[in-house]
């Protein structure tokens, strides 16, 4: 489920019934801003995105990057346990330290936020151009395109997705890991995104009003941009959003797997692995990566999921 | 003759977001033996919430007061397990829309024996027999074959059929049809009529039909309930109410029958 | 329908030759020389040409490829090594025929699914019903909370916490190892129980929502309420009026994600250091083997799209409405 999303996560995200009007974004705004539970994720996510964008900057003031050894901090006699007890939490160090080289677990963690956004964000990105556009363009020409596309969908999706991009990134040189896996990710991605969209174009192609659009002698890319596109809105911002957390995941499993990132880049996924060997004298420096991760994922399901039930209801008071 | 079923001021009351709202307000009428009463209404007058109520299948949150009586029992307040015995056994109610109101994963056949075992017992296979003997009561021809088919294999008005079939197979002393020939074409909906019809003075049901149809109400029922945003705006017999209406709505549901005779405006 | 089923077998067909002949293109380029492994340390170009030679690798890469095809069902010819058929290739670093390592392992990955499997089933479908019904109610509300944090934790962690905590702390469970059940069934149990739960939350929590709203869309069905109105008992009409219609997309669902699961839990198995197909894979990576990696990459492949043949056929014989009409 921490991979490429299941049939039910998609099953799950696609707004059910016939497609409704669209919400307005100042609802979901208002109706999020009162609900505690969904405050409560969107200040943690802020947090998270704070932590990724002025990385530098929040190191500077906690004293420590996220590559420097504080070789005083750890206790070489003992194997490189760090000293004092919760993993070495102290004034300096404030999420303690990694055992055995004393880098800042809050200096990385902060940079490990940097990694889990940037590489989620890009390929969200990346998987909703391609799904949509190749989603869009299956459905509005039916035909040989969409024969070819819905092959390409049905090759792709075979795939054991997993095993296939470890295959791969493990392959590969380490050159510009981030880009690599963003791509890697995208590629199985967005046929799960295209799937949905090209039904619902082909039902909305159908649609009278796409009919009068024609009558009226718009051309096909009008008839796409401005009939069909905006319909599909709801659709999109559901399953993209949704794809958020499914990607961090991703990201996260595979430095797991000692695929993504290359060290020293610091990244959730990859601390959590290190940290294996070290939890019986330190579970700290697996509590912390774990719980922001299984935190930030929380934050964007949860949220997700009420903007999908929000858009569910159109503009229904 | 004792009436069969009495209903003494009931009233339904809704919680919504601005406050409650009561859908149906002080309603009284009663249902002879072998009668048939037509509660008559546009869409909103609180005609099915009534029916809904009598049966104790109103939504959640739904509060109702007064009385219900059938052959002297008080349904209202029954326990949901006692009710159970009554709903499909002492009153059945056969729906608007056959297609959605019928189980599409399961048999016809099965829809019907379901309810005769849970309500008479017996065999499936007794079960089955008299789902073949109610689908050819209510002119399914083929009925051994048919029984085994899925409601999606009949057309509208053969489900409609089999609707009735299974709301008669356990002989309840009241039916209600909600409105069970508005989904249907107007030459089904005439054969249902004489079906409904021929039924009920076969076996002696009560009978409730709604409809917000004037022209089906006189052909069938003896007395006649017009509502109006719940509440009740004419009650007495299909004579008195069609050639002399007391209330100004009901005179203007009746004008607004077209018929053969109007003068077509110049 | 038969020349339905028969079309669908021919675009399985189809997409695993694509899939197979994709892969095997990729690695072409990506992997180490299997000579060069086999010449071992004391080697020269001549020994290592000879070598390739007689592993055919100094064929055209389509030849190649068509040999791997043939060799599938004629099984193949390594030099003085036979690889018998089914020959889904010969891995020089472990020296077993891709094959035999893979009915080593199928076993132990087959049992983690079908045990997850069966956990999920239970709870997930079992517990979405008692959350529809009572909707609203502080049991569906703390259901669905849970729910959601269960759909969030990657397995990963959890496996690891599970660990932590039943092995390392509490010492209630021993460390899994893959000892057959006939051995020893105490052990056999308590190896597979923290994978199988591992594997198993996850999709408990995504089932449980959908099946919740499945069911609460087939509550509001008409011909629930008609049912409702014909007297049934409670359980009647909770099995066959509201769980019946509302599990039809849930049983196709379950099919594709079981079939994805008999490829192998990767990261379950790894984790847990069961010797599973998963685990095969993530080794073989590391190790750089490829011919299975290749192979592992074309049974998980198998199992995706039979799998998607089957849920469809499944679907027809679940839902009346649309049975495939025999003309």
């Amino acid at each position: 489920m921490t991979t490429s999303p299941t049939l039910v996560e998609v099953e799950e995200a696609v707004p059910s019934g016939p497609l409704a009007p669209p919400t307005s974004g100042k609802r979901v705004v208002t109706t999020i801003t009162r609900d505690k539970g969904a405050l409560a994720c969107l200040v943690f996510l802020a947090i998270v995105v704070l932590m990724a964008v002025a990385a530098p900057l929040i190191t500077k003031l906690s004293g420590w990057g996220p590559y420097q050894f504080d070789s005083a901090a750890i206790n070489s006699d003992l194997g490189g346990v760090p000293h004092g007890s919760l993993g070495g939490i102290s004034g300096s160090h404030w999420f303690g330290v990694e055992p055995q080289n004393g880098r800042d677990l809050f200096a990385r963690i902060v940079y490990g936020a940097r990694v889990s956004i940037t590489i989620s964000l890009s390929a969200t990105l990346l998987t909703g151009i391609l799904g949509v556009v190749l989603g869009m363009l299956a459905g509005f020409y039916r035909g040989w395109v969409d024969q070819v596309i819905s092959r390409l969908m049905d090759f792709l999706m075979a795939f054991p997705a997993l095993i296939f991009m470890i295959a791969i990134l493990s392959s590969l040189p380490s050159g510009n890991r981030p880009v690599l896996l963003v791509v890697v990710i995208s590629v199985f991605g967005w046929p799960y995104l295209a799937r949905v969209i090209r039904g619902q174009t082909m039902t909305l192609a159908n649609r009278e009003f796409v009919e009068a659009a024609r009558a009226s002698g718009a051309k096909d890319t009008q008839v796409v941009f401005r009939e069909i596109l905006p319909n599909l809105r709801g659709s999109i911002v559901v399953m993209t959003t949704l794809a958020i957390p499914g990607f961090i995941g991703t990201e996260a499993g595979l430095s797991f797997l000692g695929v993504g990132v290359s060290p020293p880049t610091a990244s959730w996924g990859q601390m959590i692995a290190s940290s294996v060997s070290w939890y019986s004298v330190d579970p700290m420096f697996f509590a912390i990566p774990g719980a922001f991760l299984f935190l930030t994922v929380l934050s964007l399901t949860v949220l997700g999921d009420k903007i999908r039930t929000l858009i569910d209801q159109g503009e229904a008071a | 003759m004792s009436d069969l079923f009495i209903v003494d001021d009931l009233t339904v009351t809704f919680p919504t977001s601005r406050g409650p709202v009561e859908v149906v307000k002080n309603l009284s009428f009663t249902v002879g033996r072998d009668d048939t009463l037509g509660i008559v209404g546009e869409s909103g007058s609180g005609k099915s919430m009534t029916a809904l109520a009598v049966l104790g299948l109103l939504p959640r949150g739904a509060q109702t007061s007064g009385s219900v009586r059938l052959d002297g029992t008080e349904l209202l307040g029954k326990s949901e397990r006692d009710l159970r015995a009554v709903r499909g056994n002492a009153i059945s109610m056969v729906f608007q829309d056959p297609l959605s109101s019928l189980n599409p994963y399961y048999t016809v056949g099965l829809q019907i024996s379901e309810m005769y075992q849970t309500h008479q017992g017996g065999s499936r296979r007794a079960a089955k027999q008299v789902a073949i003997e109610a689908l050819e009561r209510v002119g399914i021809p083929d009925p051994e074959r048919r029984v085994d088919h899925y409601p999606h294999q009949f057309s509208g008005g053969q489900r409609q059929r089999v609707m009735i079939a299974m709301a008669l197979c356990c002989s309840p002393s009241l039916l209600i049809a909600d409105e069970p020939t508005t989904a249907l074409d107007v030459t089904v909906q005439a054969q249902i009529l004489e079906l409904l019809a021929e039924l009920q003075s076969t076996t002696g049901t009560g009978m409730i039909f709604i409809t917000h149809d004037l022209a089906v109400i006189s052909s069938i029922a003896q007395r006649v309930l017009v509502m109006r945003e719940g509440d009740p705006v004419e009650y007495g017999t299909a004579e008195q109410v069609f050639s002399d209406p007391q209330h100004e709505y009901t005179r203007m549901l009746l004008d607004a029958v077209p018929r053969i005779d109007d003068e077509v405006p110049a | 329908m038969t020349r339905y089923v028969l079309g669908r077998l021919g675009s399985v067909v189809l997409i695993l030759l694509a899939v197979c002949l994709f892969t095997y293109l990729i690695f072409f380029k990506l992997s180490p020389d299997p000579a060069v492994m086999i010449c071992g340390k004391t080697c020269t170009p001549d020994r290592i040409n000879s070598i390739r030679d007689v592993l055919g690798l100094n064929q055209p890469i389509l030849t190649q490829f068509w040999e791997f095809l043939r060799g599938i069902f004629a099984g193949r010819q390594y030099g003085s090594v036979h690889c018998p058929a089914p020959c889904l290739g010969y891995s020089f670093q472990t020296n077993e025929s891709v094959w035999s390592m893979i009915t080593a392992r199928l076993p132990v990955s087959i049992t983690v699914a079908v045990g997850a499997a069966v956990l999920w089933l239970l709870a997930g479908v079992i517990g979405g019903l008692v959350s529809a019904v009572k909707q609203g109610t502080w049991w569906d509300r703390t259901a669905m909370a849970l729910a959601l944090g269960g759909v969030s934790i990657p397995n990963y962690v959890l496996a690891l916490l599970l660990q932590y905590v039943l092995v390392v702390k509490l010492q209630v469970l021993p460390f899994p190892s893959a000892v057959p059940f006939a051995d020893n069934p105490v052990l056999w149990f308590e190896s597979y129980l923290m994978p199988w739960v591992v594997l198993a939350v996850g999709y408990a929590c995504l089932y449980a929502r959908l099946t919740r709203s499945n069911v609460i869309d087939t509550l509001s069905e008409n011909y629930f309420r008609t049912a409702r109105a014909k007297g049934l008992s409670g359980s009647l009409i909770m099995r066959r009026h509201a769980l019946r219609p509302a599990l039809t997309p849930i049983t196709t669902i379950f099919g594709m994600d079981f079939a994805g699961l008999l490829g192998g839990a990767l990261i379950t198995e790894t984790v847990f250091g069961l010797n599973g197909i998963g685990k095969m894979a993530a080794d073989s990576i590391a190790k750089n083997d490829q011919p299975v990696i290749m192979a592992v990459t074309l049974l998980a492949a198998f199992f995706v799209v039979i799998g998607n043949v089957v849920v469809d056929l499944l679907y027809t014989a679940l839902d009346p409405r649309v049975r495939v009409v025999s003309s």
